[in-house]
């Protein structure tokens, strides 16, 4: 397979990066970091950018620094790999230690970004493929390959037929745990550097994901201060224990004082909608409160009532949600318990 | 498409390609170095089989646009040790069964490589867990286990000097 | 001293070097001056008539120089001689989304891809079928896949042996249900190439990534209308095959089209996408088996059906579905059995041989069955199993000879290893144990075209360096081939192993050798290796006991020296040897040949040319697992298995063959599956088609059993594709005695244990809100 044809740009500074987007026609430039997932979306023929802009001599976008006033700011082009090791990271803010390892592999985590991560396009079964697979298709609503012969001519959603709503999925590890330790996003564009909630870089539209401008950059995460010390864990589903892109994942980050009353609680869950989602009830029903099987489940209830997992995706929608439902259990149970939040559970052999 | 001159330095030597932008890095060691080595499984960085060491650390160079890299450290398993001598993974590899088809086995050396430069004493799990973006259909894993263990054992006879572990100081981060 | 030097030893494989190097040369690798870039322009559609293809577009494009379609190979091809219903090239209908229709070669990749798209190919889709039972029903032979397999059936047998309704009789415990296996895929790692070279003097030379250069070399002299000897079939390194690269790939042929009409060199190398669409893999299988046995265990009758989707083509189909019958036997002592098998067309890639042919799904429902009808005699199904042993030497219902027999030492080593007596049915709920047997060919005792020519020749030469030239026609697909035959001849000659080159699978240079599939290399070529070695060593003994004075019957020649047995000072070194008989004879060469003998070439029923064998190798198996009752989710951590190769030539290479086996067994047996939706291959690529991380894979614990064959050389049976079937239902058994619940359907998914467990749940409640009572089990 052969990528499109394209230039290159290797900005140096954010100025230069922003001058270079905003002088590209809307939807013609590509940002490119790590590469893990723009690559193969090229391969495949998803985009036929103009212009590849590789942020990566961008000094300015790496390190992770930590501020017990300023709370963390993770430059967008620290690796998985950087994040998953350093010792603030796995001792402050566990959750996030836990996503950033779970994502695909050693590899892939050595190469790909926390910027890119969050910047994910949503993947679909029927959308994530070759030129020829998708034109004998006839493609799909999210990308329509005209082609009178097709099986499919009038480009239809096949995965909730007859809708006019892509349903493809957000499937990133790391926003997730991010959301659960309210973080916000930092914002390069042309009217300076703003920060915003992390949710609110989600539209929950599989066609269109980011609410980023074309001459906008993401050029860090923060983590506010009052978020260190959360308990919290990621679950996630997939086939394989390595390699593969979740197919829901469930991130909780709670504050839960010697007595087991809880603080502060946030639910996120990601690979089940076209965005990454905090769970709206999960904070009020949790707050206040000591943990009982009846309460988990009702927090158990709510996530699986966000999630709207369709089949977008190797395993069926009612086990992808059963398992939002599990893994929301478990997660909750072991916040309370407070076991070793770091290492993810893996069970591999004895 | 315009060709970009570029500077890469593959195996402690600089060379010049002219390479479309758009080039893989992996198919510019390949087509234009004459370095086959690193070889392409899949076509989604999803098989291991193109590894290679950049600045010391193992990536896909599947998905690396080779004008990205420009300047970078870049070792392939041909710059594993110099010609006519094997790297102690090299020997482990060769010795304990570590390669069958031998398809996989550059990525598996690179992977393997890095990990020892990292953690000289890796138990089971961190093996395993390390050389886990690396698909291997032939083995099982069981003798690339024996194969990182061999490679282990040989490498702490040698001195592990710069020669032998170039790439050393940028692993250990 | 021991009865060996090199025999036995745990070499690294000869190839080693090049292989950690990065140096040796896989087909993708190579590259010649001038060579063109070729693409196959694939169908869109599932069926479809062709009713018109113009290429003009195509050839205008600037650096296009070949455009291939089928008016430029007309020929017809199949591996089996009763299928030969492929063309490299459609050009009336194509039959799958994939299917070939056209192919350019261009200068650069870039150039190929833009020139595919260029072609305009005006199709009339058909109706299209997906599911074998489905197209069974077809009617309207217009709608036929191949018109001449009515109601898409492409092959069906039908035997009996022994008496079964008898049997059935006799039996007291009778089970029988339904099994399901999903399709998967070789995937090995290294993505089909060929590359075809042009010679100046109209000869063809072919490199390719293939296990079977000699059927390569055959298909393509009928295609391309030049005689064999006009075609050169060169096997580079070749990584991995497992099945995928045994028949003649579409790729391969395009190649050669394309470098005869462009008068170049041209490679094509596929992406990872098109190696699941030239397949050739393990089918959908639907199996319906009954088995009866008496209250002490012994099997009485076998009933099996078996209906198999195959895909559009014929491909080693037959065989395929043969294999499921016939290797119903020569495992357990089966007095009577009866086997339907149907070989089903439909529109989706053609399936074929992969490691295990045929006997895989087969296997896993006989063994899962067994562990339910261990279950109602009240036995453990160790013992079912000891209770129904073969005695070897034996000939099977099915005329099967078996010459060598270790399974039963098999499964008394994994019973005591895995420790198996403490954990069966007594470990906490959700860990079990499970264990299960299964049982190989080393090699197809018939060839695929019928003839009385030989298997497979060796040719040795020797010359005034006192070099051994070793020329097999063998293919080393990672397997460790070139090795065991180095090692078998320089046991023979007594030299170390550094002395020998081999060269191997250049249909130029050395002798025919039919290719590596069914695990008939160790046993075949190393047959014909032992002959030629012992023949060349016969004239270096004449030669020296000459010069000794003795006679050559006391020679023995070991460690680089041959010497009188008695007397070992007395010794001539190999060299000294070598220039002796040179001076004796002029040209020191040797030749071996192996053909089964008569014996082992099985009955004369319809069918029964697949699965006899010259020898048969065993594997007992146990899978230690966990299984998450909330989750379905299914941890295997630790599988022991027991192989009986005959003897380990190299135990190095046998333990990776038999761990290679388990691991794509468990593969299977978990998460693999081709997935589709209309024809539709919903997961072709590595990401999606899920072969196991090192971080899933159990750990595996290999045992050699050695029941030394009596034809094998030293010995020694296959080890590459016997103990990958038994890998399935032990993980199954498994799964039982952690839970509770029974999945007779592959892969064992977390969604499908899950569900039986709410099943058994909600049977469970519905028992107790009828009865009263307390339920047993559950979580």
């Amino acid at each position: 397979m052969t990528l499109p044809a394209f230039s290159l740009v290797r900005p140096q500074t954010v100025a230069e990066a922003l001058r270079v987007l905003q002088d590209a026609a809307p939807g013609q430039a590509k940002v490119i970091a790590g590469g893990t997932d723009l690559i193969p979306n090229l391969q495949m023929k998803l985009y036929a950018p103009q212009l590849v802009v590789d942020i990566k001599g961008i000094a300015a976008l790496r390190g992770i620094e930590w501020s017990p006033g300023q709370g963390l700011r993770i430059g967008a082009l620290t690796t998985l790999t950087e994040l998953e090791r350093a010792p603030i990271v796995r001792e402050q803010f566990p959750v996030l230690a836990e996503a950033v390892a779970a994502v695909a592999g050693p590899l892939q985590r050595n190469m790909g970004t926390i910027g890119g991560n969050l910047c994910l396009e949503t993947r679909c079964l029927w959308y994530n493929q070759s030129e020829f697979w998708r034109r004998a298709l006839g493609g799909c609503l999210k990308l329509p390959m005209p082609n009178p012969h097709a099986a499919h001519p009038r480009t239809i959603c096949h995965v909730a037929p007859g809708g006019k709503f892509c349903w493809a999925v957000w499937s990133g590890d790391s926003a997730p745990a991010l959301l659960a330790l309210d973080a916000e996003v930092e914002i390069s564009g042309p009217r300076g550097v703003t920060r915003r909630p992390l949710r609110e870089l989600y539209k929950n539209d599989g066609m269109d994901r980011l609410a980023l401008g074309h001459d906008e950059l993401l050029t860090a995460v923060h983590i506010p201060a009052r978020a260190a010390g959360r308990r919290g864990t990621y679950r996630k589903l997939r086939i394989r224990n390595s390699i593969d892109y979740p197919l829901a994942g469930v991130a909780v980050a709670m504050e839960v004082d010697d007595q087991g009353i809880c603080h502060a609680a946030r639910v996120a869950i990601a690979a089940v909608n076209p965005a990454p989602l905090l769970v709206p009830q999960a904070e009020a029903l949790l707050v206040g409160q000591k943990a009982s099987p009846e309460l988990i489940e009702e927090v158990a209830r709510a996530v699986t009532r966000t999630g709207k997992p369709l089949t977008t995706s190797a395993s069926t929608p009612e086990y992808r949600r059963e398992m939002l439902r599990v893994f929301t259990r478990r997660a909750l149970q072991a916040c309370w318990d407070r076991r070793d939040n770091v290492e993810h559970e893996r069970d591999t052999g004895d | 498409m315009e060709k970009i001159l570029l500077k890469l330095c593959v195996n402690g030597e600089t060379c010049q390609v002219a390479v479309p932008p758009n080039k893989l890095l992996l198919d510019v060691l390949r087509e234009d170095l004459g370095l086959t080595g690193s070889k392409r499984g899949c076509d989604d960085s999803s098989c291991g089989c193109c590894a290679v060491l950049i600045d010391g650390t193992p990536m896909l160079s599947c998905v690396a646009l080779a004008a990205s890299y420009a300047g970078a450290e870049i070792t392939t398993v041909e710059g594993l040790a110099p010609p006519g001598e094997l790297h102690p993974v090299q020997e482990g590899f060769a010795v304990s069964g570590g390669a069958q088809c031998g398809y996989c086995t550059p990525g598996f050396l690179i992977a393997t490589k890095a990990l020892l430069d990292r953690n000289p004493q890796p138990t089971l799990e961190e093996i395993r867990e390390a050389l886990s973006s690396n698909l291997c259909r032939c083995t099982g894993y069981m003798q690339i286990y024996e194969s990182v263990r061999l490679a282990l054992e040989r490498w702490q006879q040698v001195p592990r000097t710069a020669a032998a572990s170039p790439t050393a100081a940028q692993g250990s981060q | 001293m021991a009865e060996f030097s090199i025999i036995g030893k745990p070499l690294p494989m000869t190839d080693a070097r090049a292989k950690v190097t990065g140096l040796g040369k896989y087909a993708d690798d190579l590259v010649v001056p001038g060579m063109l870039f070729g693409k196959i322009l694939h169908s869109p559609y599932p069926h479809a008539h062709i009713r018109r293809i113009d290429t003009t577009r195509a050839e205008a494009l600037p650096g296009v120089k070949a455009v291939a379609t089928g008016r430029d190979a007309p020929h017809p091809y199949g591996i089996l001689p009763i299928g030969h219903d492929e063309r490299v090239f459609q050009t009336d209908k194509v039959r799958y989304i994939g299917d070939n229709v056209a192919a350019v070669a261009a200068t650069s990749l870039e150039v190929a891809e833009q020139a595919l798209a260029l072609i305009d190919v005006e199709y009339e889709p058909l109706p299209a079928v997906f599911d074998p039972l489905a197209a069974m029903q077809v009617e309207n032979p217009e709608h036929w896949i191949h018109s001449n397999k009515p109601r898409n059936i492409e092959k069906e047998y039908h035997h009996v042996f022994g008496d079964v309704e008898q049997g059935f009789a006799e039996a007291e415990i009778i089970h029988a249900e339904r099994f399901y296996a999903g399709e998967v895929t070789h995937a090995a790692m290294e993505p089909h190439a060929t590359l075809a070279v042009w010679e100046p003097d109209g000869r063809l030379t072919v490199y390719s990534s293939t296990q079977v250069p000699y059927y390569l070399q055959r298909t393509l002299s009928n295609v391309c209308e030049m005689p064999m000897s006009h075609i050169r079939v060169v096997k580079p390194l070749v990584g991995g095959g497992f099945g995928g690269k045994s028949e003649v790939i579409p790729l391969e042929v395009a190649a050669a089209v394309l470098a005869k009409k462009a008068r170049r060199p041209v490679k094509i190398t596929y992406t990872r996408e098109e190696v699941f669409y030239a397949h050739r893999g393990r089918p959908i299988s639907y199996m319906d088996l009954k088995v009866g046995i008496t209250r002490e265990g012994r099997i009485t009758a076998v009933e099996a059906r078996m209906v198999q989707d195959g895909g559009a083509y014929c491909g080693y189909g037959p065989v395929t579905v043969l294999y499921s019958g016939n290797l119903l036997h020569a495992i357990y002592d089966i007095p009577a059995a009866r086997y339907d098998g149907y070989r089903v067309l439909t529109n989706k890639p053609a399936c074929g041989a992969m490691r295990g042919h045929g006997t895989v799904n087969m296997r896993f429902a006989f063994e899962c069955l067994l562990d339910v009808l261990a279950e109602k005699a009240g036995l453990d199904p160790v013992e079912l199993r000891r209770r129904n042993l073969l005695r070897a030497p034996c000939i099977t219902a099915n005329q099967l000879r078996v010459t060598s027999y270790g399974l039963p030492e098999c499964i008394e080593r994994v019973v005591e290893r895995s420790g198996w007596t403490a954990k069966r049915g007594k470990l906490p709920f959700g860990r079990g144990i499970g264990m299960a047997c299964s049982h190989y060919v080393s090699g197809a005792a018939n060839p695929i075209i019928r003839s009385n020519m030989p298997h497979t020749t060796v040719h040795i030469k020797v010359d005034r360096d006192a070099g051994i030239t070793v020329y097999t026609g063998a293919s080393e697909i990672g397997q460790g081939s070139d090795t065991i035959q180095v090692q078998i001849v320089a046991e023979v000659l007594g030299v170390r192993p550094e002395r020998i080159r081999l060269v191997a699978a250049d249909t130029e240079l050395t002798p025919v050798d039919l290719g590596s599939y069914s695990s008939r290399v160790t046993f075949m070529a190393g047959n014909a290796c032992l002959e030629a070695a012992r023949n060349l060593r016969a004239q270096l003994f004449d030669a020296v006991a000459k010069k000794l004075d003795c006679g050559p019957e006391v020679l023995e020649a070991r460690d680089e020296r041959i010497f009188p047995r008695h007397d070992r000072e007395r010794a001539l070194s190999f060299e000294e040897a070598v220039a002796a008989a040179l001076e004796a004879q002029g040209a020191l060469v040797a030749k071996g040949t192996y053909a089964p003998p008569e014996e082992a070439r099985g009955g004369t029923f319809k069918g029964a040319g697949v699965g006899p064998s010259p020898a048969y190798s065993y594997s007992a198996q146990t899978a230690e697992v966990s299984v998450d009752p909330e989750t379905g989710q299914l941890t295997v951590h630790r599988i022991v298995v027991a192989h009986d190769c005959g003897r380990a030539l190299n135990p190095l290479t046998v333990e990776g063959q038999v761990e290679g086996s388990v691991y794509m067994g468990f593969g299977q047996a978990v998460q693999e599956e081709m997935i589709w939706r209309n024809g539709r291959l919903m997961n072709p690529s590595l990401l999606e088609y899920r072969i196991p991380t090192t971080l899933e894979t159990p750990l595996i614990e290999s045992i050699i059993v050695e029941s030394h064959d009596p034809e094998g050389p030293f010995g020694a049976k296959e080890a590459g594709e016997g103990s990958l079937a038994a890998t399935l239902p032990a993980i199954a058994s498994a799964v039982y005695d952690a839970v509770g619940v029974r999945i007779h359907s592959l892969p064992i998914t977390p969604e499908k244990i899950l569900a039986a467990l709410q099943e058994k749940r909600r049977q469970a409640a519905s028992q107790t809100r009828n009865s009263g009572t307390h339920p047993g089990g559950g979580s």
